[in-house]
């Protein structure tokens, strides 16, 4: 098993976002649902994993509706709106530049000074 | 959508989630989990406590919650809030006290402001009110009396012409006469220049004012309706404009009706009609038209510049008529204000310093008891710090319970302002300016709230600042619980101190207000009010038929002889005399007069009574020399007068004054409904010396007069002065019964002027009466208040500080110590302060006791600030003793498992 990743702050809702936006899930569905992109690598803490939710629910970036889980429970399913779609964009981007440039730096040679 | 739909989707986005919603989410994504851990190979116990351990607890998440969404400050506020009221539940006495304290403060201080404010700084209606003055003359041998001057028409265009005046106003008063209905009813009009609309700047409630237009042809026959008038008389008819009213036999038209706060004018009296000045030339037989100026000067003019302007073009009327002027006088522009300022300026300004004083006092209470209050939580604060709470956490919630009882006691003091503020003039609506209307000053309840406010936070903060210098909280905490000598740093008590003091001072104040009050009502009057009534009669100018028959002199006369032995002949009756204007303390027409020929230039004045023989003895006033005129005397109305020992002492003192000369001029009929006998203005021997009545209202000083037979000049209406053997009221309907046997049609009349009522009443009606009368009971409530506020400061303390201190009282007792000692020690430090506040109080009142006696133009009474102190130190001493009581009663044991 590979070695588990610690998560930067404020990383955690934007990979709640990203894994709602592939389909409504309840709050324990992402929990797997994260884990499961990541490899099982990614160690979340549980009790700040609520609060993200609650945090992007109440900026209305995804919005939660009562349904029926897979195994015949109520749960509450969460869904990107539009305005979290546009969040999940350009925090993508931001994060793809930074991780781009992060890597540029820390990846450079002695000799290519 | 529908609206409400729509509403409802608002609501549910903005709306935080419901608890059961947190925690039905939560238990389904921990039912979800331990399945999935179950699936692992778990029991179902270890998988439970695992998802418990992992996730968290189902009744932490709807904190979470509100906290992840950023209300946790909201609710953290509404639990201090809670607890804070839960703790003034717990102390109801406390909280009442606090309330009560800025509650009262608040209040008493800003109905008072208010009232200043409408009475002093402004009362009136008018456009540029500050601009409008009133010319007098003031005769400088006799600067107290200015003197009003009348203007004929072309004195007045030159006065108003004059560079400083922006514009002016002349009135004349008249009695009139409201016929063409089945009862007369006298009615006071003033006349009014055409430009009143402009100068006043008063919109009317309907219709429209007077206007320059109405002075065509001799003036048109329109009337503009007091308020007051229009609402007695015409009941508010909001159509009465265009109707007709028949004054005086003539018909004229309503075309206005002013606003309730328009009561022209308080200081030769309010008017019932207002009418077009143009109209008295027809009217009026004198020789100048006769016009009573108010000027109103231009923005910027100052009060001396205008009098120097217009001193000179007065100087010039008195060159025209140099027998209305005295030898050495000059003009002074008096602001229409100043009546009042004069009378109740001074008196006012001392209230209010003593309800600033009682907001003081007041705000010192709360913060009295927030101290104490705060020594007894320091157990309680104590413990919460220990505990972990933050010391930013125990400030707000300090801060949160100061600020509700501060902000319950403002609400409930700016209620109190608006009761308050119209406690005075429901008193004593006779004090103030008709025309005032008391609104509450936002200004002044802004700036009390915030005080008391301020006074509250601050002193409710003192304990949690004095908390966190307990260096560590577990010191206090330990000190708290063991057994503790009082350690003698009382913040509380110089406040106590400083609260007696300004309580001692307060009631001082009163005792002198009230005292003032009571000297004026035993003071001698000069004549005995008791049992005598005025009866009022308008003669019957209304029925020409019957006006010509008593037009003549004797006629007249011999109407008013036969009503007024009708009214003797009423059984109960003792004494009845005739007269006019003459009923006390506020008698007689200013005129001038000359004596033993003298034409001086500079010619004295003096009240002019029209009196008959038996005036005197109806009112019980002295016959000092000589003699009063008999039945003969009275009929003839010539050659004779009787003046007053005020007249005697001030022109003929050097001499004999019996046989002396004496002329008035103005002595003369007026209008067409007055009669003169034949020699009326000429010369008179003084016959008689009477003892002073008063003539000049209640307080001021008897002025010279001169009792002149009223038959000299008998205008259409008389007066009767009956003494009865009983209260003269019960025997009004007899007497009424007894005129209409003589003259069925004849009405007794019941307006302010020649109304009928008993000359107790008219001392009642007097403003410097009933202000007095005012002033002590605000006084005197103001200082209770101010009392009981002490006192409940003083006991709550002592009452906390033993129940702070109940165990150390118990090891005391335990160990022997005597029950007076503990008594001393529970009560010593309240009692030390409370000794110490009314010496300094005495200290204070004695320095300030000349200047209180200056004002109050009365002496400082030592008595009744004795007196107040004894009652302050018996009162503080009781409020300190009885909850000390409880230090003593408490058994030892008992005190010692108190905590």
């Amino acid at each position: 098993m590979t070695k588990p990743v610690e998560l930067p702050q404020g990383t955690l809702e934007m990979l709640i976002l990203k894994a709602v936006s592939l389909g409504p899930l309840h709050g324990y569905g992402i929990l797997l649902r994260i884990q499961q992109i990541s490899g099982e690598r990614l160690e979340i803490l549980q009790g700040s994993f609520y609060t993200a939710i609650y945090r992007l629910e109440r900026r209305g970036w995804i919005i939660g509706e009562w349904g029926e889980s897979e195994n015949k429970r109520r749960a509450r399913f969460y869904s990107l709106t539009a305005a979290g779609t546009r969040q999940l964009k350009t925090e993508t981007a931001k994060w793809t530049d930074m991780a781009a440039v992060v890597a540029g730096i820390l990846n450079k040679k002695a000799n290519e000074l | 959508m529908s609206l409400l739909a729509a509403i409802r989707k608002l609501w549910h986005s903005v709306a935080p989630r419901t608890r059961t919603d947190i925690e039905e989410e939560f238990g389904s994504t921990l039912d979800a989990y331990q399945e999935d851990l179950i699936r692992q190979g778990l029991s179902e116990e270890e998988a439970r406590r695992k998802a418990h351990i992992d996730l968290g607890q189902p009744a932490a998440q709807n904190e979470i919650y509100r906290d992840a969404i950023g209300l946790r400050l909201f609710d953290e506020l509404r639990g201090d809030i809670r607890y804070g009221l839960r703790a003034l539940r717990r102390n109801p006495g406390f909280a009442a006290v606090a309330v009560l304290s800025l509650a009262l403060g608040i209040g008493a201080t800003t109905a008072m402001f208010s009232l200043i404010y409408a009475v002093l700084l402004h009362p009136f209606p008018y456009a540029g009110a500050d601009r409008i003055m009133n010319p007098v003359f003031i005769d400088e041998k006799h600067p107290d009396e200015p003197l009003w001057f009348p203007l004929s028409k072309a004195q007045f265009d030159g006065l108003s012409h004059a560079a400083p005046v922006e514009s002016s106003l002349g009135f004349n008063n008249a009695q009139m006469e409201i016929t063409g209905s089945a009862l007369p009813e006298d009615i006071s009009g003033i006349y009014l220049t055409e430009n009143a609309g402009t100068f006043f700047g008063v919109r009317p409630l309907l219709g429209r004012n007077i206007e320059p237009y109405d002075a065509d042809n001799g003036g048109h026959s329109v009337v503009v309706l007091n308020y007051r008038f229009w609402q007695r008389h015409f009941g508010g008819d909001p159509n009465i404009i265009g109707h007709a009213l028949e004054i005086n036999h003539a018909a004229y038209t309503i075309i206005g009706v002013m606003p309730r706060s328009f009561a022209f004018n308080d200081s030769t009296g309010v008017g019932d009609v207002y009418l077009p000045g143009s109209l008295m030339q027809g009217l009026f037989n004198v020789p100048y038209l006769v016009y009573f100026p108010w000027i109103k000067l231009r923005p910027h003019v100052t009060l001396a510049a205008a009098n120097a302007a217009l001193g000179p073009i007065v100087r010039q009327f008195a060159t025209q008529h140099p027998e209305r002027f005295p030898n050495h006088w000059h003009l002074a522009l008096q602001p229409i204000i100043v009546p009042y300022q004069q009378e109740t300026g001074r008196t006012l300004t001392l209230l209010l310093a003593g309800v600033v004083l009682l907001l003081i006092i007041g705000c010192a209470n709360c913060s009295i008891l927030l101290l104490a209050r705060g020594r007894t939580r320091r157990h309680e604060l104590a413990i919460r710090t220990a505990i972990g709470a933050s010391r930013w956490r125990i400030v707000r919630q300090l801060l949160v319970e100061a600020v509700v009882i501060s902000c319950t006691g403002a609400v409930l003091g700016v209620a109190a302002s608006y009761w308050l503020a119209r406690l005075p003039l429901l008193l004593s609506p006779d004090s103030f300016p008709a025309e005032s209307v008391i609104h509450i000053n936002a200004a002044i309840l802004a700036f009390s709230v915030a005080l008391a406010l301020l006074c509250g936070t601050l002193f409710g903060l003192v304990p949690a600042l004095r908390l966190s210098r307990d260096d560590s909280a577990g010191r206090a905490l330990g000190r708290q619980i063991g057994v503790v000598a009082a350690s003698g740093k009382h913040r509380w008590s110089v406040l106590i101190a400083a609260q007696v003091a300004l309580t001692l001072l307060l009631m001082s104040t009163a005792g002198t207000a009230i005292r003032s009050f009571l000297q004026l009502i035993q003071t001698s009057l000069g004549y005995d009010p008791a049992n005598v009534m005025k009866v009022g009669v308008i003669l019957h100018a209304h029925d020409p038929g019957e006006w010509s028959r008593i037009q003549p002199r004797e006629a007249r006369t011999a109407y008013i002889e036969q009503i007024r032995e009708k009214i003797a002949s009423v059984p109960g009756v003792s004494t009845v005399a005739v007269g006019t204007d003459a009923t006390p303390p506020d008698t007689g027409a200013q005129r001038v007069f000359n004596i033993d020929g003298t034409s001086n230039r500079e010619q004295p004045q003096a009240r002019v009574m029209l009196v008959d023989q038996r005036y005197f003895a109806a009112l019980r006033i002295p016959v000092l020399e000589g003699r009063v005129w008999n039945t003969d005397e009275n009929a003839r109305g010539d050659f004779l007068a009787v003046v007053n020992h005020a007249f005697a002492t001030r022109y003929c003192s050097s001499s004999n004054i019996l046989g002396r000369q004496l002329r008035i001029p103005g002595l003369t009929p007026h209008n067409r409904y007055q009669v003169a006998s034949a020699q009326s203005t000429a010369g008179r021997q003084i016959i008689g010396v009477v003892g002073d009545a008063r003539n000049d209202g209640v307080d001021r000083p008897v002025v010279p007069a001169i009792y002149v037979p009223y038959t000299a000049v008998i205008p259409n209406y008389a007066q009767f002065f009956v003494r009865t053997q009983a209260d003269p009221l019960i025997y009004l309907h007899s007497i009424r019964a007894a005129i209409a046997s003589f003259a069925s049609d004849q009405q007794i009349s019941n307006g302010s002027f020649n109304g009928t009522f008993t000359l107790k009443e008219a001392i009642e009606q007097d403003t410097q009466y009933s202000r007095q009368r005012l002033f002590s009971i605000l006084f005197g409530v103001f200082s209770a208040m101010a009392l009981a506020l002490a006192l409940a400061g003083i006991f709550s303390v002592v009452a906390y500080s033993v129940a702070q201190r109940t165990s150390e009282f118990g090891v005391r007792l335990a160990l022997g110590a005597p029950r007076a000692h503990v008594l001393w020690i529970a009560a010593r430090i309240a009692l030390v302060s409370a000794a110490a506040g009314i010496v300094i109080g005495l200290g204070f009142d004695g320095f300030l006791g000349a200047v209180l006696a200056h004002w109050m133009q009365s002496t400082f009474a030592a008595g009744s600030l004795f007196g107040a102190a004894a009652l302050l130190a018996l009162s503080a001493l009781l409020a300190c003793l009885f909850p000390a009581r409880r230090a003593i009663a408490v058994p030892p044991a008992e005190a010692l498992r108190h905590e």
